[in-house]
This record gives structure tokens, C-alpha cells and sequence, in this order.
């Protein structure tokens, strides 16, 4: 009994509050923004967040030092399924991201993300540079991180590689890489893309253009971006109130429940709620890299530091873009943007992170 | 490896990381946190009046399509500013109204318009256009009228202006609103937008990728009724490349004066390269008509002409060749060794296979000629022998070596085949049999053989320049192509090129008329029948002709020696060959020798 008290005591019951919060104004506003458009998506987000709950129990009921020993295999899955999405994947707008089994998606190149980061902590906490990395250690993860990028590349989805290559930079600056070799390869990148740039062929360069250009409608971009923007300024001090954003209930907003799902909660909740959200993730961002600190051994903490940097981005670049301070990239807003695959590997990064946090009163 | 690593204490290592990653944090969080203060609480009363009525309408703005050059810059397609009608369906509470003003004020057909505006409801914010390039007067009569007028508005655009009306219509062709098809056609490439100009035939239409260019937009706010306040965003749209042509302005319009209002069609190439220097085709259009608010009589009336003025006949026009194919027949046999050039064979006026009987042209006879007369007085029999022992499938084999029966390839849409007949293909077509007597006739070039005024001039520039198949072109950024050298030997041409020398300078030469004292030319003439006997049976209502007089053709270059220049005229209906094409041929090669003067004049003038 006494043992059952001290395990529920030590879980990290703070976390699961704020990711509780953050969830529910996400529901909220998913309501607001779909209710007359498409309801059942409010129930189908509700669906995958139980589904999600699951997930996080059983990867915080999990050791997470097992992720250590199967992360070649987890790799590998993760290769399969991205070969196979680009075979049997259903073809949504000219893109193969999705398998679809009826009513239910789910997009393999989200799963990715956390696949990824658990190989690179693997490899970080396995083979360890004294100094830091030089250009050499980093050439075969690299290769390994390359793979599912062009793979991605392919389908074509351009946010979600982008999103993975950041990561997985920032995992390997925070293991460390020797000053030396940091310098040659920023050099190297800085030369190689406008050198490439120059090789390139005009209508090649005409592709890739056209190919950056994330939207389907030649003025459509900046039209989102402005009503965006219009959305979030109008919600002024207070905000309109909930279900009172002209911007969203009119529909003169886009992507409302995807994308741009956060200018939804400015315009309705104002400063005010827009600023708590945000103060939310931040908070949910600093425990998860305090947890990484603390850590009881290298590969926690570099997954700490690693789902810690995933939200950052995907927080940051995600508002950066509903404010108009970004180009527009479709990169999902964690927990509140609707969508099963992100949510789905959202829980289980909250999870592993739980179980991270808990371990370390064990051993 | 190394076991020590693990027992590294970890805090200790990643302690200071975190924390720079933690401070890392706080600067983006910043950033987020004080552009939602802006954006909020500062600049929050703008906002909220920019989503009470969401004044903010988004607009393209259309490039300046690249100019139509010819060789020598003048340009033949220009721009010049124009202003489009344009409406805002969302900002229009009473359609019926507006439109009712508009057709009172500048004529605009109510109902076309409110059925524009109301299919437009769908994209509300996304301006339908109602009328491009309205006259002057026009725009001001709406500019006036603008407070009665909510959700129209006046833009500044840029319109085709075609320097010299109908010159070169046909290759220049002409641009106009994208249809719903061409949209389907572009899907995906999002290039097109409803209201986009688009190339619809010639050099328009072939050049479209580089002519376009790129379309700017600009985000304005407008009031509550919709009239535009201020602009929060332009981009400016990066105009469409030039194109320039191989065509000489000048020579076409003589080659058009030469034609004059005929029926027909005119084709000036450069032998020695495939460079087409004018290219004609009569009934034309002016191409101006076609920009701007085009009434659907108009265009009624120019699709149903039954003179099918929008055919490019140079290209499209399809002709039994008559006599000129006589000279490919001659190069077949002498390329087989069918005949001997010397040897000669008695024309008695006509040649009997089995129990028919066919006729020359000149009833009494050539008496003996050889090849070379043969071709000079374009004598039937001749031919009829030379045909009966070559056989249809080695006319075919070597009518398809000179590149007739199949497109040129020039830089020009829409070009068609011709036809070169075989025993198969009349076997397909009719289900019967080829006839011994068909043959006979296809060596005159009458019967099933078809050719367009281009393909002859493909295939004669070979001919002439000694044995190089060019591909015509019209494009100065081309470069010549040569598709392939003729299978036949220098000597043989030489003697066909010394016949058609004759053609124009020998007493008898059926195309004397073309003779100049000044310069050398050669050439032959051509008659095709119109339909009678065999093809008349299988035209259908469509195909019969408006006339029943023959084509006159006639096809001439100069000098002899190294020719600069080729020529090809098709005047339908005209009669006889030589008499009424031969003029124009000659014109047009008198024409090219004046400007050739006139600018090597200039040059030695400049040189001064």
C-alpha cells in the first residue's frame, strides 16, 4: 500500500495538469471552429484523444531504457511504412501523406518525428565524442537521418521535413558538436545551397519554386495569412468571446481547424487567453527540459531534450505563422490542431517523458 | 567502449545545455508573447475594424505579355493600357440594380453580366470581370457614377495591341479569356486563374510559357460599400518575355499585297536554313477584334464564315499539288533509275491503260520530249509512264522522304498532315482496291495527294539547296535543323533545278510569266483540279467547294545558283498555275531583292 502511495506520488502530476489544460482549449475551440461546418470532428478529435490517453499510459507504464535496445527496429518501421505510404497512400491534392482506413487517417511521417529522435539519443548516448562530434561521427547519422527525409521529400511534404531535419539539428547541437567541425559545416551548407541553386536548370529551379509554394491558389497564401492576422489583431484585449469570432463563425478564415487553429482561440479569448495558452506551453516546455537535467541516464535526457525541442518548433513555427511573422507551412499546433497521427505521437512523447521523470526515484 | 561515459554524472553535463536551450525558449516565447501585444492590444482598434465588415479584398494584377518581334525588332504585337470593368460579387447588395445601370450607362447586357456576378457568389471576394478594355468614355461614365455603383470598380490594365491589324494574323494568332476547358487543361500547374488572358492560336498560343509572365496582385482595404480605401500590399507582376520571329515585316506585306484580297496563301523561305521570312494566308482577320468585350454575332459570323478566315492556310490548308509534285516524281525516278534522263518518250496528247484514256493537258501532244522538257512544258504523259513504272509505293516511300504527308514541325500550332495515298490506306479508307490508273494520276498530283503550301516549301528548299531537309521555323532563338540529307545524288538535282530554270526561261516554259531580266529565278507551276471524278464521291456536305475553278500554285526561288530565297503561292480558285500565281511568286521575290538593297544601303551608309 505504502509502495502504491509512493508511485503515485512521484508521478509528475504538474505535467499531466498543463497537458490536460492545453487539451481542453483545444477542444474548445476545435468546437467553435467546426460546429457548424463539420460537428463530427469534435467527436472524432475526442476519440483520438482517448486514444492518445492510452498511448501515454502505456509508454509511462513502459521503461523507456526499452526504446534503447529496439531503436534499429523502430527505425526500420518507420522506413517501411514511409515507403509504403508513398505506394499505397491515398492521394490527397497531388500528396501521398495519408493511409486512410475509412472514416480514419493516420500520416506515418508524424510518427517520424519521435522514431527519429529516439534513434538519435540512442546513437547520442552509445557513441560518445569526449570533445563533442566531429565531421566524421556525424556522417553516418546523416545518412540514417537523410533516408525518411527524402522519403518525406517525396510524398511531397516539404513542413514535416523541414520540421525533422530541425530537430534533429538541434539534438546534435545539444550533444555537442567541436567548434571546428561546427564551423566547416555551416560553411559548407552556406556555399552548397546557392552553388546548387546556380547548377540548377531554369525550369528545375521553376519546380522547386513552385514546389516551396505550400499553396494551391496563386493569391492564396497571403489571403490566409491576412485574415489570419485580422482574426487574432480583432481579438483585441478580451477577445469576442467564445463562438462570437466573427473571423472563424463567417468563415473568411481558412484551415480554421488545422493549420490556423490558433488564431481561432485570439480572436475568441483575446490577449488574455491567447497569452495563457501560450504561457502553457511554455510551461509544459520547461518541465520537459528540466526533466531532461535531471535525467538518471544520457539517453533520457537526450529524449527530454529532443521532445522538448519538437515542441518548441512546432509551437513557435505554428503561432509564427497564424501572426504572420512566417511563410505559411502546414506544421500542427501539439494538441490542438486537429488531426489523429500528431496527436497520437503528442501523448506518447508526454508519456515516455512521464515515464522518464518517474524512473529516475528508482535507480 | 568506454564505460566511464555512463557514470558521468549527467546532471553536471547537461545542466548548462538546458539552460541555454531554457533561455533559447524565453526569446522565441518573447517574440510570440509581443507580437500578440501588438497585434492585440496596440494595434487591436485597426484590426477590429478591418473584421467588422472584412474590408479586405485581394486582387491579381495581369503581367504585360512579352512583345511579338520581327527579325529586325519592328515590333507586331504590342500592349498598350486598357481598363477592365470589374465587379466584387460580395460587395453588390442589389445585382439587378447595378446591372441595370451599367447596361444604361456603357451598354452592357444586364443579364450576361448578373449571371457572371452570380456565379461568382461562390468565391464572394474573388473579382469576376465584367467587361475588359472599355473605351475611354466609357470608364469615365462609370468613374462618375461610382457612389450608385457598390462592388464595381475600374482597373488599369494592359491590353494586346496588334501594330498592323490583320498583318500576320495568322501567325501571330490572338489571346483571349480562359475558357473552362484550358482551365481543366492547367489544373495543378496554378498558373491560370478565372479572367486570365491565354494564347489561343499562333505564336500566342505556341509561345504562351514565355509570353505570359508573371501575375502581381495587391491586397487593398475597402469601405463599407466596397470601394477601394488604401493599399496594404502590391507585388508587381514581372512582365512576359519577347519573342522575335524570322518573319521580315516587309516582305510580308508585300507578300500580302501581292496575294492581294485572293483567296490563298503564301509561304517566303530562307532554302538554305528553313527561316520562313513571310507567311500569308487569305481571307484574314483583324486581330484587334478579337480583344476586348467580343460580341457572340462577331464571333459567330468569323467561326461559320464558310472562307474560314481564322485558318491558317499556309499550314492548314490542304491542296492536291498538280504539277509541282511532278518534280518529286522525276527525282524518285531518277533516284531509282526508272527513267534515263535523255531518253525521250512521244506524247500523242493523251496514255491509254486498258480502257481508259488519259488525257494531257495540252490536247495535240507534246510530240518526243525528254525529262527536262518534260518539266519544262509539264507534260501529263510523260509523267503517266514514269508513274506507271515507278508504282504508288516508291511515290509514297520518296513523297514521305521530303517530309509531305506529315507535319513540318514548324514552331506553330494546329499544323496538319497533308496526304500522301498508298495502297493500304485506300484499302482502310474505302475498302476497295488501288487502281492501276489511280497511280497515273497521283504522279500529276491530282487525285487523293494533299499537301499544305508550307510542306511544299519544306520540301522544295531541299530540293533546291542540295539536298538538305530543313525543318521551317519561325522562331529567331532557333537554330537550324536539319532532319536529313536526301538520298539522292548531286547530279540528279542539278538536273531538276536546270528543268525548273526552264520552266520560267525556256520559250515554252509554262511559267515564263515569272521571267525577269534582272534576276535568275526558277520554278513550276501547278493546277490542281477541284474535285471531280474520284474525289467528289466521297466529299461530304462539308468538303464540297464554293467554286468549282482549279487551285493555281506556283513555287519559285532565285537565284538559281545558291538560292536565297523560295517562295510558295496557292491561290484557290484562282485557275490556271503559272498565270496567276507565278505574279505573286515573282513579286515577292522582286520584293525580297529590294530589301535586300535597301538594307545593304543602310549598312554601307552607316559604314560612311
Amino acid at each position: 500500500m505504502k509502495r502504491y502511495q509512493k508511485v503515485i506520488n512521484n508521478i509528475d502530476r504538474g505535467l499531466i495538469v498543463t497537458v490536460l489544460l492545453i487539451i481542453l482549449v483545444g477542444l474548445l475551440c476545435l468546437y467553435s471552429a467546426t460546429r457548424t461546418v463539420n460537428p463530427g470532428i469534435f467527436t472524432k478529435q475526442i476519440l483520438w484523444i482517448l486514444l492518445g490517453s492510452i498511448c501515454m499510459i502505456i509508454f509511462f507504464a513502459m521503461d523507456y531504457r526499452i526504446l534503447k535496445n529496439i531503436y534499429w527496429p523502430l527505425y526500420l518501421i518507420t522506413l517501411i511504412l514511409l515507403v509504403c505510404v508513398l505506394v499505397f497512400g491515398r492521394d490527397i491534392a497531388g500528396a501521398r501523406r495519408w493511409f486512410t482506413f475509412g472514416q480514419v487517417s493516420f500520416q506515418p511521417s508524424e510518427l517520424a518525428k519521435i522514431t527519429l529522435i529516439i534513434w538519435i539519443a540512442s546513437y547520442g548516448s552509445i557513441k560518445k565524442g569526449i570533445q563533442g562530434y566531429n565531421i566524421r561521427d556525424l556522417a553516418f547519422p546523416f545518412l540514417i537521418i537523410s533516408v525518411p527525409v527524402i522519403l518525406i521529400l517525396l510524398e511531397p511534404d516539404l513542413g514535416t521535413a523541414g520540421i525533422i531535419t530541425l530537430i534533429a539539428t538541434g539534438i546534435f547541437l545539444v550533444i555537442g558538436i567541436q567548434r571546428s567541425s561546427l564551423i566547416a559545416i555551416l560553411s559548407m551548407v552556406s556555399v552548397s545551397l546557392p552553388a546548387g541553386w546556380l547548377f540548377l536548370k531554369d525550369y528545375q529551379r521553376k519546380r522547386i519554386l513552385a514546389f516551396l509554394d505550400p499553396s494551391q491558389d496563386p493569391l492564396g497564401s497571403s489571403y490566409c495569412t491576412i485574415q489570419s492576422k485580422i482574426a487574432i489583431g480583432s481579438g483585441r484585449l478580451l477577445g469576442k468571446g467564445f463562438l462570437h469570432g466573427t473571423q472563424t463563425q463567417l468563415r473568411f478564415l481558412p484551415e480554421h481547424h488545422t493549420d490556423f487553429i490558433f488564431s481561432v482561440v485570439a480572436e475568441e479569448w483575446g490577449f488574455i487567453g491567447a497569452s495563457i495558452l501560450v504561457l502553457l506551453y511554455l510551461l509544459l516546455i520547461t518541465k520537459i527540459i528540466y526533466i531532461g537535467i535531471k535525467a538518471k541516464d544520457r539517453f533520457g535526457a537526450l529524449v527530454c531534450f529532443g521532445i522538448a525541442i519538437y515542441f518548441i518548433l512546432h509551437v513557435f513555427i505554428n503561432i509564427s505563422m497564424a501572426l504572420g511573422i512566417m511563410p505559411v507551412v502546414g506544421v500542427p499546433l501539439p494538441f490542438i490542431s486537429y488531426g489523429g497521427s500528431s496527436l497520437l505521437v503528442n501523448m506518447m512523447c508526454i508519456g515516455i517523458i512521464l515515464s522518464i521523470s518517474w524512473r529516475r526515484f528508482i535507480f | 567502449m568506454k564505460p566511464r561515459v555512463e557514470s558521468i554524472p549527467i546532471e553536471m553535463e547537461f545542466r548548462k545545455k538546458g539552460i541555454l536551450l531554457l533561455a533559447l525558449v524565453g526569446v522565441l516565447f518573447s517574440i510570440i508573447l509581443g507580437r500578440l501585444m501588438y497585434m492585440q492590444v496596440i494595434k487591436g482598434e485597426y484590426y477590429a475594424g478591418l473584421s467588422r465588415n472584412n474590408r479586405i479584398r485581394i486582387m491579381g494584377i495581369r503581367a504585360p505579355r512579352g512583345r511579338i518581334l520581327d527579325r529586325n525588332g519592328i515590333v507586331l504585337a504590342d500592349n498598350r493600357p486598357s481598363y477592365d470593368l470589374i465587379a466584387i460579387p460580395n460587395d453588390i447588395p442589389n445585382i439587378h440594380y447595378v446591372t441595370s445601370k451599367l447596361s444604361r450607362l456603357i451598354g452592357l447586357d444586364p443579364k450576361e453580366a448578373a449571371k457572371k456576378i452570380r456565379k461568382g457568389k461562390r468565391r464572394p471576394y474573388t473579382p469576376v470581370y465584367l467587361a475588359r478594355d472599355i473605351t475611354f468614355e466609357n470608364m469615365a461614365r462609370v468613374e462618375s457614377e461610382t457612389y450608385e455603383l457598390p462592388g464595381i470598380s475600374i482597373d488599369p490594365s494592359t491590353e494586346r495591341d496588334y501594330v498592323y491589324k490583320d498583318l500576320a494574323c495568322h501567325v501571330l494568332g490572338f489571346v483571349g479569356e480562359i475558357s473552362k476547358k484550358e482551365l481543366d487543361a492547367h489544373r495543378g500547374e496554378k498558373k491560370y486563374a478565372i479572367g486570365d488572358l491565354i494564347g489561343k492560336s499562333g505564336i500566342e498560343l505556341e509561345c504562351e510559357d514565355e509570353l505570359r509572365g508573371k501575375k502581381g496582385k495587391k491586397i487593398f482595404e475597402v469601405d463599407a460599400i466596397g470601394r477601394r480605401q488604401k493599399v496594404l500590399e502590391e507585388s508587381i507582376p514581372t512582365p512576359g518575355k519577347d519573342v522575335m520571329l524570322t518573319i521580315d515585316k516587309r516582305l510580308q506585306v508585300i507578300a500580302s499585297d501581292a496575294l492581294r484580297d485572293r483567296t490563298g496563301a503564301v509561304v517566303a523561305i530562307v532554302p538554305s536554313t528553313g527561316e520562313v521570312l513571310a507567311m500569308v494566308s487569305k481571307p484574314g482577320f483583324d486581330t484587334n477584334m478579337f480583344l476586348g468585350p467580343i460580341a457572340p454575332e462577331v464571333w459567330q459570323k468569323v467561326v461559320n464564315d464558310p472562307m474560314h478566315p481564322l485558318e491558317n492556310r499556309a499550314l492548314r490548308g490542304q491542296y492536291p499539288p498538280g504539277s509541282i509534285f511532278k518534280i518529286f516524281v522525276a527525282l524518285a525516278g531518277l533516284t531509282d533509275n526508272v527513267i534515263d534522263p535523255s531518253k525521250e518518250i512521244f506524247c500523242p496528247g493523251y496514255f491509254d491503260l486498258g480502257s481508259k484514256r488519259f488525257l494531257c493537258w495540252k490536247r495535240q501532244g507534246h510530240g518526243d520530249v525528254n525529262l527536262k522538257r518534260a518539266i519544262i512544258e509539264s507534260c501529263d504523259v510523260y509523267f503517266y509512264h514514269l508513274g506507271k513504272d515507278l508504282g504508288i509505293d516508291r511515290i509514297k516511300a520518296f513523297a514521305n522522304i521530303l517530309g509531305l504527308g506529315r507535319p513540318t514541325g514548324i514552331e506553330l500550332p494546329n499544323e496538319v498532315s497533308g496526304l500522301i495515298p498508298s495502297q493500304g490506306w485506300k484499302l482502310r479508307r474505302f475498302h476497295r482496291p488501288w487502281q492501276k490508273g489511280e497511280t497515273l494520276i497521283t504522279a500529276i498530283g491530282q487525285g487523293y495527294v494533299l499537301v499544305t503550301p508550307l510542306q511544299i516549301a519544306k520540301a522544295m528548299s531541299a530540293v533546291v539547296n542540295g539536298g538538305f531537309l530543313y525543318t521551317p521555323r519561325i522562331l529567331a532563338s532557333d537554330s537550324p535543323r536539319l532532319e536529313k540529307q536526301l538520298p539522292v545524288p548531286r547530279s540528279y538535282l542539278d538536273i531538276i533545278k536546270g528543268a525548273m530554270r526552264g520552266v520560267v526561261e525556256d520559250p515554252h516554259g509554262t511559267g515564263r510569266i515569272v521571267r525577269d531580266p534582272m534576276f535568275s529565278i526558277g520554278g513550276k507551276t501547278g493546277t490542281a483540279q477541284v474535285v471531280r471524278k474520284i474525289v467528289s464521291k466521297r466529299s461530304d456536305e462539308k468538303d464540297i467547294p464554293y467554286r468549282y475553278r482549279d487551285h493555281a500554285w506556283f513555287v519559285g526561288f532565285s537565284p538559281v545558283e545558291n538560292p536565297e530565297i523560295l517562295v510558295v503561292a496557292v491561290v484557290e480558285h484562282g485557275g490556271h498555275g503559272g498565270s496567276i500565281a507565278g505574279p505573286v511568286v515573282k513579286d515577292v521575290i522582286k520584293g525580297y531583292y529590294f530589301i535586300k538593297e535597301l538594307d545593304n544601303e543602310k549598312i554601307s551608309k552607316g559604314n560612311k
